[in-house]
């Protein structure tokens, strides 16, 4: 009765395909079209791919005089590449959208809500209603990534699967983390996996916070608890579309156990191999409570002006958490 | 031989001057130190005085130092902030928590939020510090 996961995956492909470009570095962005309701796209670029200084150079010309200084005042040529490539992403990315005919990233402006979380500022023409395109960004030393939705808060955070932590792992969790996330820590004997999971409820965490977009102080680590209900990993077909269904996630407020923390939407993605990726997003308003509804996801990994490589479907993005529809 | 750069003060031993004919092939060279030379964090060479003791702005150096694993050429003044080092949310966390082990302090969510330089880092550390020590004592 469903068709056969090879038959699933050919549509998917195809519209990915499509999405792949190899053009020259003097050419534009490929545009393409905004989230819909409980979409998530994200956008990532590795950092080791891009070595032409020409690209650096036209990457630089993206930014608007404040983001030049300071991307130049950062140490160092990696750190200041990094920065460079930050703004760079943020800035192609959302020119693709093409809202309100802003199509070259230099025209964007940005700036910060009052809790310090970035938004574009969005030129309103009559009779225009404001776009409602949500970003955010995360980097890491050898990734930098931006997830975008429409219509819905976004939190999204990348580390290093390998990354270093020089305090002791469990005496971190009972600083910073909740008690029962402290617990889950305790109860893995093998100090790899614990490590793993560490990072993995670290980016969880991190993703809701940055989704709420009201500053750490808003939702100290502690006051809330990240429940990744690990029941049998599968992924079935619905549809047309391949659906994962890795594990359920799930924030608690210690705090506040009435507040709305069943409206926020978790994926959790092992990326390139390399890296965790966990994304945050406000489920849609349209959703009843308790219903449960896949987080669409389309990536990219992307060098700006290059080259755009649909990775979703592939097995450089692997779903490792969330409900997740690629 | 002290040498002040603008990153936190390095005091080098001053070497000694011996009595006994240079020998080998090297020569000991004794170096006087003028007071009027002696560098204080309160000169015009930071712009923000610095209220912090510079014991305890030379540990927090070590610590972000140490965490951040700085080259020993990158410059770190007081008023760096560590994003601008390329620190990262839990870099920075590590790094209290880093503080909090060496100077037996605990360091409230709210206040760890607005550790954000060394010299923000050493002026909650000594207040802190001297709370402990008023409520104990």
């Amino acid at each position: 009765m469903f068709p056969s996961l090879l038959r699933a995956y050919s549509p998917m492909k195809m519209r990915c395909c499509f999405q792949r470009s190899i053009c020259s570095a003097s050419s534009s962005l490929v545009p393409v079209q905004l989230p819909s309701p409980m979409e998530t796209h994200f956008w990532y670029v590795l950092p080791d791919q891009v070595k032409s200084v020409s690209l650096l150079n036209q990457y630089m010309g993206l930014l608007s005089p404040i983001e030049k200084e300071n991307v130049l005042s950062m140490p160092g040529h990696q750190l200041q590449k990094r920065a460079l490539l930050a703004r760079a992403l943020v800035r192609t990315t959302i020119a693709r959208y093409q809202i309100n005919g802003h199509v070259d990233p230099r025209s964007l402006k940005f700036k910060k809500n009052i809790h310090g979380k970035p938004e574009v500022v969005w030129q309103s023409e009559d009779g225009w209603c404001q776009p409602h395109l949500h970003f955010n960004i995360s980097h890491s030393s050898s990734m930098i990534a931006c997830g975008v939705t429409s219509n819905s808060r976004i939190g999204i955070d990348v580390e290093e699967k390998q990354r270093k932590i020089k305090n002791n792992v469990l005496a971190f969790a009972r600083r910073y983390f909740s008690l029962h996330e402290m617990e889950y820590l305790s109860s893995i004997s093998d100090s790899e996996v614990q490590h793993q999971e560490f990072i993995k409820l670290w980016t969880l965490k991190e993703a809701y916070v940055k989704a709420l977009g009201k500053g750490f102080s808003a939702a100290p680590f502690k006051t809330f608890t990240v429940q990744v209900k690990t029941d049998s990993k599968r992924s079935f077909v619905l549809a047309e579309d391949l659906v994962f269904e890795a594990s359920e996630i799930m924030v608690e407020s210690l705090n506040d156990p009435k507040s709305l923390t069943s409206s926020w939407q978790f994926a959790l993605l092992e990326l390139a191999g390399s890296h965790y990726a966990a994304i945050c997003m406000e489920k849609d308003k349209s959703i009843k409570v308790g219903m449960k509804v896949p987080v669409r996801l389309t990536a990219w990994k992307t060098i700006p002006f290059v080259e755009d490589e649909c990775v979703s479907g592939t097995d450089a993005v692997m779903p490792i958490g969330g409900l997740i529809k690629l | 031989m002290a040498s002040v750069s603008a990153s936190c003060l390095r005091f080098h031993p001053l070497l000694l001057h011996s009595n006994q004919p240079a020998q080998g092939s090297f020569k000991l060279v004794s170096v006087s130190w003028p007071k009027s030379w002696f560098p204080s964090l309160k000169a015009t060479r930071f712009r923000v005085s610095c209220a912090a003791k510079p014991e305890t702005v030379q540990k927090v150096c070590d610590i972000v130092r140490k965490q951040l694993v700085l080259s020993p050429e990158t410059l770190l003044t007081p008023e760096t902030k560590f994003s601008e080092l390329g620190a990262d949310s839990l870099d920075t966390v590590e790094i209290v928590m880093g503080l909090e082990e060496e100077f037996n302090i605990s360091v409230e969510e709210d206040s760890s939020q607005n550790i954000t330089t060394v010299k923000e880092a050493a002026d909650l550390i000594e207040k802190l510090v001297q709370k402990k020590a008023e409520a104990g004592a």
